[in-house]
């Protein structure tokens, strides 16, 4: 490993997170690059280093920790629970800052016992900033995919709604699109001639005529029925479409949300707000409030202090598959985030792994660390 | 200093492009051969032309190599990243006309905007055990178009070269990000254009490099106004 630039600080780092009992791990630097398009999508592309193999197999310069960690967790088929760390370079195209730095971090796999393993990772990411940086105040965010979740159903809009809605989680102008579109009575839904076709002939409201006629239209058009959407998945969603277009939020509902999105509080006292909001907004989302407030009280008992912790609302990452706690940690006072993580009990079983395998982690820019430490001492 | 302008070597391109100059009072000479890849303006001595093909004169533009180049504005949004940062569109030149466009399968009743693609998207991998995946050689124009104007994150670009619109039926992709101008390929292959799809509409273009050397140069200037002129 090349060792330009390793931070000073590396061998401490190194040393708690083994105090706090992890395995280390390291990968290869050169990756296949299609686990990380497929989880992220297209869009990382442009901020990756790519090359082609021999062959024309699609690699990059390794961009980030956790899918190569999961995927060596799952190759080497190691039992779980698991927690491991790393410490290398990534490699990515930035507008700013060099476009290969160090990251650090840990990954703690297959702990079934959600709030704790919660509390652990966000605890581990606290220490070890705290041994960086003695004297500094920290400050943590803490947002929770499940509880936007739960608001949402139970506001009582259709599936295709709240699919769109939770998939814009995190992405705050994408969400204020919709909720606009939502409220607006006026926004059509947008149909073609042939769907006024099917309409007239009777088939949306019966699924099995409807499924019938596509099947047979896409035989004599030379579409293949199966190598993609089918006639089913066309035929329902079709209905989801019809319905999504008559539903309108009302304004009641959309006060609802959008005070849901705006609670930003500190997080002790956020089990009794959000229990609070939940009453006057008349909402049942128990089930994702006890285990927030299973989280709290974790993080409590784990000796996290909870003067640094914020909870926001409408703080989430628009990645498919964070599935609950999402985080990220800073020096009170300054922009830069030193740490951010989450859980993502989905990416496993999206990576190939063959049981359902809960999983939180985090990782540490140790640039900004450092940069945080020389602006630190320069007081 | 010699201001070099690119022209398409071959085809309609070329010989619209040349028929535009001409009536600029910029008649093109091959310089030695009719085949030959460079050619001189008559009566201009200070401008050369460069024959390129039409994907070489997007680069070229955008890194100043030559001064002008008239080629399609998808080709030069498609190649250049920050193309207005880095060249002018002098003048849209009236031809070669193309769309840019978003089109997936006809039967797919139930998707007609950017926002029920998104819709698809979401779900496909959980349906299907892959992402949505979009045939094109657009591989820019569908990024900016997919993540930055519609926040729609998760699908694949499968490049394409050649018969995209066949990619569909196939079943080597879902659905393709292609250039049309009449819309009767797509037809032919039972594609619809989605009803806020078009990402560029697209034509031959006067492209100029922006280069701190046009500063005061007064043939940039006489270029380009003889050019609008007869627009």
């Amino acid at each position: 490993m090349p060792l330009i630039n390793l931070p000073a600080f590396a061998g401490d780092l190194l040393a708690d997170f083994e105090r706090r009992n992890t395995l280390r791990v390291d990968t290869p630097v050169i990756q296949p690059a299609e686990p990380f398009l497929d989880m992220a999508g297209e869009d990382l592309r442009r901020r990756i280093f790519m090359t082609e193999s021999e062959t024309g197999e699609s690699l990059c310069l390794r961009p980030e920790f956790t899918i190569p960690v999961c995927l060596r967790h799952i190759e080497t088929a190691t039992g779980t629970p698991q927690r491991y760390a790393y410490l290398g370079e990534v490699f990515r195209q930035r507008r700013e800052g060099s476009s290969e730095f160090y990251q650090a971090g840990i990954e703690d796999l297959g702990d079934p016992d959600t709030a704790a393993a919660d509390a652990r990772v966000v605890g581990d990411a606290m220490f070890v900033l705290a041994n960086r940086l003695p004297g500094e105040r920290l400050k943590v965010t803490l947002g929770d995919q499940s509880v936007f979740e739960a608001v949402i159903a139970a506001c009582g809009l259709p599936g295709g709604w709240q699919k769109r809605l939770i998939h814009a989680f995190g992405d705050q102008k994408q969400l204020e699109r919709l909720l606009a579109a939502l409220a607006d009575p006026k926004s059509p839904g947008v149909f073609g001639h042939d769907v006024e076709r099917v309409a007239a002939l009777g088939m949306l409201e019966d699924e099995e005529r409807l499924v019938a006629h596509i099947g047979e239209t896409m035989k004599a058009t030379g579409y293949s029925t199966n190598a993609g959407r089918s006639p089913r998945d066309i035929a329902r969603r079709l209905k989801e479409k019809v319905e999504l277009a008559a539903i309108r939020l009302d304004k009641e509902a959309l006060g609802v949300m959008r005070a849901f999105l705006a609670l930003d509080l500190p997080l002790a006292d956020a089990p009794a707000a959000l229990h609070r909001f939940a009453g006057k907004a008349r909402l049942k989302i128990d089930d994702a409030l006890a285990l927030f407030d299973a989280r709290v009280a974790a993080l409590a008992r784990a000796g996290a202090d909870p003067g640094l912790m914020r909870y926001r609302a409408a703080f989430g990452r628009p990645l498919d598959y964070y599935t609950g706690l999402v985080f990220e940690i800073g020096v009170e006072g300054t922009p830069a985030v030193l740490a951010g993580g989450g859980r993502f009990d989905r990416l496993l079983t999206l990576l190939g792994a063959r049981e359902h395998i809960p999983a939180v982690g985090f990782s540490l820019w140790l640039d900004r660390i450092e940069q945080a430490i020389a602006a630190g001492r320069a007081e | 200093m010699t201001v070099t302008i690119a022209l398409p070597s071959k085809g309609r391109m070329k010989d619209e492009a040349s028929a535009i100059f001409e009536r600029a009072g910029m008649k093109i000479a091959a310089v030695g051969s009719d085949r030959s890849y460079r050619g001189r303006v008559e009566g201009w001595d200070d401008v050369e032309i460069a024959y390129l093909s039409a994907s070489e004169i997007a680069r070229e533009i955008g890194s100043g190599a030559v001064d002008f180049g008239v080629t399609g504005e998808d080709l030069v949004r498609e190649g250049l990243a920050d193309a207005d940062a880095r060249v002018d569109f002098a003048a849209r030149l009236g031809f070669g006309h193309a769309d840019v466009v978003v089109a997936v399968p006809e039967i797919w009743y139930d998707v007609d905007t950017m926002a029920d693609l998104g819709d698809v998207a979401a779900d496909f991998r959980a349906r299907h055990g892959r992402r949505l995946a979009i045939a094109t050689k657009y591989w820019r124009l569908t990024q900016q178009f997919f993540s930055g104007s519609h926040g729609i994150q998760l699908y694949r670009i499968v490049e394409s070269l050649g018969a995209t619109e066949g990619a569909p039926a196939s079943g080597s992709a879902d659905i393709i990000v292609d250039i049309t101008s009449t819309g009767s390929t797509l037809k032919a292959n039972h594609l619809k254009i989605l009803s806020d799809g078009v990402i560029l509409r697209s034509e031959a273009c006067l492209v100029r490099a922006r280069k701190a050397t046009h500063e005061g140069n007064p043939v940039i200037d006489r270029i380009v106004a003889a050019v609008r002129a007869v627009l």
